[in-house]
């Protein structure tokens, strides 16, 4: 039995050599990498984490690129990424970590993720002129690649609520936003995505990917 | 079995996400004989439906390695390899070990309601020499979250304990010739006796058990003396670790210890969590017609130097998921790509990449993409996709179902005449040095290396070659000729296995066309298998959206010698074989193949097989072959019968990969009802860029 063991994870760790490779473990590099981003690398999450944690980078250090960025930091993971953009056709902007995971938002609101495995195929969201009508209602629709590959859908009832006006921080700059609520009901459970809005755009906001993801935090860091 | 650290630090991930409440629904756990139920007795629940479990049991001198898969929700089957040691207790003369496969078929009948329990029905060993045979009929009922309770009633040996009279009448003895048939004139016959047990979950982690059992073990205890059966009851505890692994300890008959360990696969739920690999690039958009006209203009398809440079910015771009081009043809409006996916597991997918590169690399007035997957040099089918469409749906919610209708998928049809050609862009020569694990029943395989070559003379046309070489296992090596009164096709194994290592797997030249709309052709010739080499020839007719195909092959071969080499010296056997097959797809992913005609030791008879597949590669199946042998000659009984299953790689540690493990088990292999081992039969290899393979998991077209 041992034996047989081994050699399985012989079969499926071994490298095989041949003309025709398979590609590294991606399950590897979207855990581990998307820590070590386009730009570079965020503070760890964790205080008092790892003794040799580098520098959480500076506003400075964010702005001398001169392009826009976005951080995700996707807690269930520990992974934490400033991206940047590699697509953009109308209200939709996709970003992406240089190891190939990407967060495509339409007018700030997550509508697809790729890369991540459990990803979002795509998605039904509302507007942000929705997201800031306090009490309003709409449908969201989520879809997934479910049980064994096939497509599949979840659809819920959210309601918006405007919390009010705030302040907060992203990389040294205080911003004045409005802070709304959409929370979402099905049967099976409920989501709740939280948005802080400056003026018209999202600037800030903590979204449902799916199931095993859970909720990113986008956080738009220079326009 | 493919557990790797990787997967496991999934597993713990995957737990601690779905947060759960303290107290989920009871687990339908497994007992000793890898079937669901309490400790050494069946229980009336069932698996959810498709898992697929490996189960390891120690019980004494016993070893107990059984397969089980639960085939729909209520039908389940299991296959076994049981051996018992110290057989010779009492009978010096006898082998120190005995070995005995069976298979089981189980079918719940209830499902647990309210105030109704699970009922299930069962045979165990239903079609061996009776060794393990039994019947049973359980109920389990649930009360509140941690107890269940379980009560059955048994036939065979589980009707030799505490028996309660004849209910149908006696059970007669099982003939000789009846050995591996199904033994449906014993079945819940002769004494009837009761079981029972209960199952309590301490925590999520521990469960306890305890049992009356209503198995005597006459053949252990009084026959053989390898067990003392001093009490009817039982108990033990087991230890749940993550979904996939599940172990118990337990006090058998006041005498025994027994240990048992499950691995609990659902292959509809990637252990890693989704499909992984990187990000697709993005759709490229073309400029808006009226702002940049020119953009439009087709005049570029005049220019000379097009063709090849167009290829090798499609190559390049393709040559990132592992795609290949076999050929480009276009016009002004159309493009028509052929291609070959080496890397991934998804024909969808593979489309919507080489999609994706087109939308980059055509110029704009190209509107019309025609994808065609080609497999062994021949299109398997042509998917058209609308470029407008592409642009339009990328970020549309639910662009999967929005692109389908609008995508069509047909014949894959010739190769265009203004088609750019082989012009040498693509590897002919391909190689790999890979670990082998040849599986021949739980717990009896080789490890190898195996070095195999192929080389594109042109599209279609491939010579290609294998050799393996053994480095450690547990087949049987023996190198004993075989007994068998038929030609020994298949039961000399254990010489091939002695004497041919390293041995020449096979070397063969084949020829693969489309001579026709919907037909396929293949003609292989050379060193075909292990053991036998020739010629094979097949055709195959197969609409792209039919679920019916029907094919007819013809083979003419050569016994080879056991060596592994060239010769023809050792047998003096040759013979003309051929089958006539239909295919059909049921849906759901059940896939049904019957096959009539002429085998290698010159019977004749029929195979049917069921399949399970998977759109993420997955596959279980069985097969049974009859055919007019004297029926000891095949296998273990009156006719060949088997279970195969194939895991692919990327389901279980997430790499682009098209690699797959599995196996071919059967209770026990003769000459009779055997076929000739040929690669590349074509329905296989085509299927999966066929509209019922397709479909499934059309979603991917956007991963």
């Amino acid at each position: 039995m041992s034996r047989l063991v081994a050699a399985c994870a012989a079969l499926a760790l071994l490298a095989a050599c041949g003309s025709e490779k398979s590609e590294p473990s991606p399950l590897g590099a979207a855990v581990g990498t998307l820590a070590k981003a386009t730009v570079s690398r965020v503070a760890a999450r964790r205080a008092g984490g790892e003794a040799k944690a580098p520098a959480p980078p500076t506003r400075a250090d964010v702005e001398k690129y001169g392009i826009p960025i976005l951080r995700a930091v996707i807690p269930t993971r520990g992974a934490d990424a400033l991206v940047t953009i590699t697509d953009q056709k109308g209200p939709v902007v996709t970003w992406s970590t240089t190891d190939g995971t990407t967060f495509s938002l339409q007018n700030g609101v997550l509508i697809q993720t790729r890369g991540l495995g459990p990803d979002l195929m795509s998605a039904r969201v509302p507007s942000v002129g929705q997201l800031m009508r306090d009490g309003g209602t709409h449908q969201r629709v989520y879809y997934f690649l479910g049980q064994d590959d096939s497509s599949t859908r979840r659809t819920y009832d959210c309601t918006v609520d405007v919390k009010g006006r705030e302040s907060i921080t992203i990389f040294e700059r205080a911003h004045s936003v409005t802070r709304v609520t959409e929370e979402c009901q099905r049967p099976q459970g409920t989501v709740t995505n939280e948005y802080w809005i400056e003026g018209s755009s999202i600037r800030k906001s903590r979204q449902w990917a799916s199931g095993m993801t859970g909720y990113i935090d986008f956080e738009r860091v220079v326009d | 079995m493919l557990s790797s650290p990787r997967l496991s630090a999934l597993l713990v991930l995957s737990t601690a996400l779905a947060g759960a409440p303290a107290l989920a629904e009871m687990t339908k756990s497994l007992n000793l004989n890898g079937t669901t139920g309490l400790i050494d007795m069946p229980s009336g629940d069932a698996q959810e439906d498709a898992r697929f479990t490996f189960s390891t049991a120690l019980v004494g001198p016993i070893t107990r390695a059984t397969i089980s898969f639960q085939i729909t929700e209520r039908l389940s089957g299991s296959f076994r390899f049981q051996t018992w040691r110290d057989w010779n207790t009492l009978f010096p003369s006898d082998g120190k070990k005995f070995e005995d496969r069976s298979f089981d078929l189980r079918y719940q009948i209830l499902k647990e309601g309210t105030y109704v329990p699970a009922l299930t029905i069962g045979l165990q060993d239903f079609t061996g020499d009776g060794t393990f045979a039994s019947e049973y009929l359980a109920a389990t009922k649930t009360f509140g979250d941690r107890l269940k309770v379980t009560a059955g009633l048994g036939w065979g040996r589980m009707g030799s304990y505490g028996g309660m009279g004849e209910l149908f009448g006696d059970r007669p003895p099982l003939s000789e010739e009846d050995a591996g048939n199904p033994n449906t004139d014993q079945w819940f016959r002769g004494e009837a006796a009761p079981f029972a047990g209960v199952e309590y979950k301490i925590t999520d982690q521990w469960t306890f058990k305890a049992e009356y059992s209503s198995d005597d073990y006459t053949l252990e205890d009084e026959t053989r003396g390898l067990i003392e059966r001093d009490s009817p009851f039982n108990f033990g505890f087991e230890y749940q670790r993550g979904p996939n692994a599940r172990y118990g300890l337990y006090s058998l008959y006041g005498s025994e210890i027994a240990f048992a360990f499950h691995l609990i696969l659902d292959p509809k739920t990637r252990a890693a969590g989704g499909v992984m690999g990187a990000a697709p690039v993005a759709v490229k958009a073309r400029p808006a017609r009226a702002a940049d006209p020119d953009a439009y203009d087709g005049g570029w398809v005049t220019q000379a130097d097009a063709g090849p440079l167009l290829r090798k910015n499609l190559a390049k771009r393709l040559a990132v998921d592992g795609i290949v081009i076999e050929n480009l043809a276009y016009t002004a409006s159309t493009v028509q790509i052929r291609i070959r996916s080496g890397r991934i597991d998804a024909g969808s997918q593979a489309i919507g990449r080489t999609a994706r590169a087109l939308s980059h690399v055509m110029p704009a007035s190209v509107e019309t993409f025609e994808i065609v997957p080609v497999v062994n040099g021949i299109g398997a089918s042509k998917v058209t996709i609308r470029r407008s469409d592409l642009e339009q749906l990328e970020y549309a919610a639910d662009n999967a179902s929005l692109l389908r209708q609008r995508v069509t998928i047909t014949d894959a049809g010739r190769v265009p005449a203004n088609a750019v050609g082989d012009d040498g862009l693509y590897p002919k020569f391909r190689w790999s040095l890979k670990p082998a694990l040849k599986v021949s029943e739980p717990l009896k395989g080789d490890v190898g290396l195996r070095l195999s070559a192929s080389y594109d003379i042109r599209p279609g046309l491939v010579l290609s070659g294998a050799v393996y070489k053994r480095m450690f296992g547990n087949v049987d090596r023996t190198g004993e000729p075989s007994s068998s009164p038929l030609p020994h096709v298949r039961t000399d194994s254990s010489r091939y296995s002695k004497f041919g290592d390293p041995a020449l797997e096979q070397l063969t030249l084949a020829w693969f066309s489309r001579p026709a709309e919907d037909v396929y052709s293949r003609v292989t010739f050379g060193y075909l298998e292990r053991m036998h080499a020739g010629v094979s020839g097949e055709v195959l007719w197969k609409p792209v959206d039919s679920r019916l195909a029907l094919g007819v092959e013809v083979n003419y071969t050569k016994q080879r010698d056991t060596d592994g080499g060239l010769g023809f010296d050792e047998y003096d056997y040759d013979i003309v074989t051929g089958h006539l097959s239909a295919y059909y797809d049921f849906g759901n992913g059940f896939l049904g193949q019957l096959d009539v005609g002429k085998y290698l030791a010159g019977d004749v008879g029929a195979t049917v097989s069921v399949d399970r597949v998977f759109a993420n590669g997955w596959r279980v199946g069985a097969f049974a072959t009859v055919t007019d042998a004297p029926s000891d000659t095949l296998g273990d009984g009156g006719f060949d019968k088997g279970i195969r299953f194939s895991i692919p790689l990327t389901w279980a540690i997430g790499n682009e990969t098209r690699q797959s493990f599995g196996a071919t088990l059967r209770p026990g292999t003769g000459d009779g009802g055997a076929r000739v081992d040929v690669d590349g039969r074509l329905y296989e290899s085509i299927r999966e860029y066929h509209t019922q393979s397709l479909d499934p998991d059309w979603g991917r077209v956007w991963r």
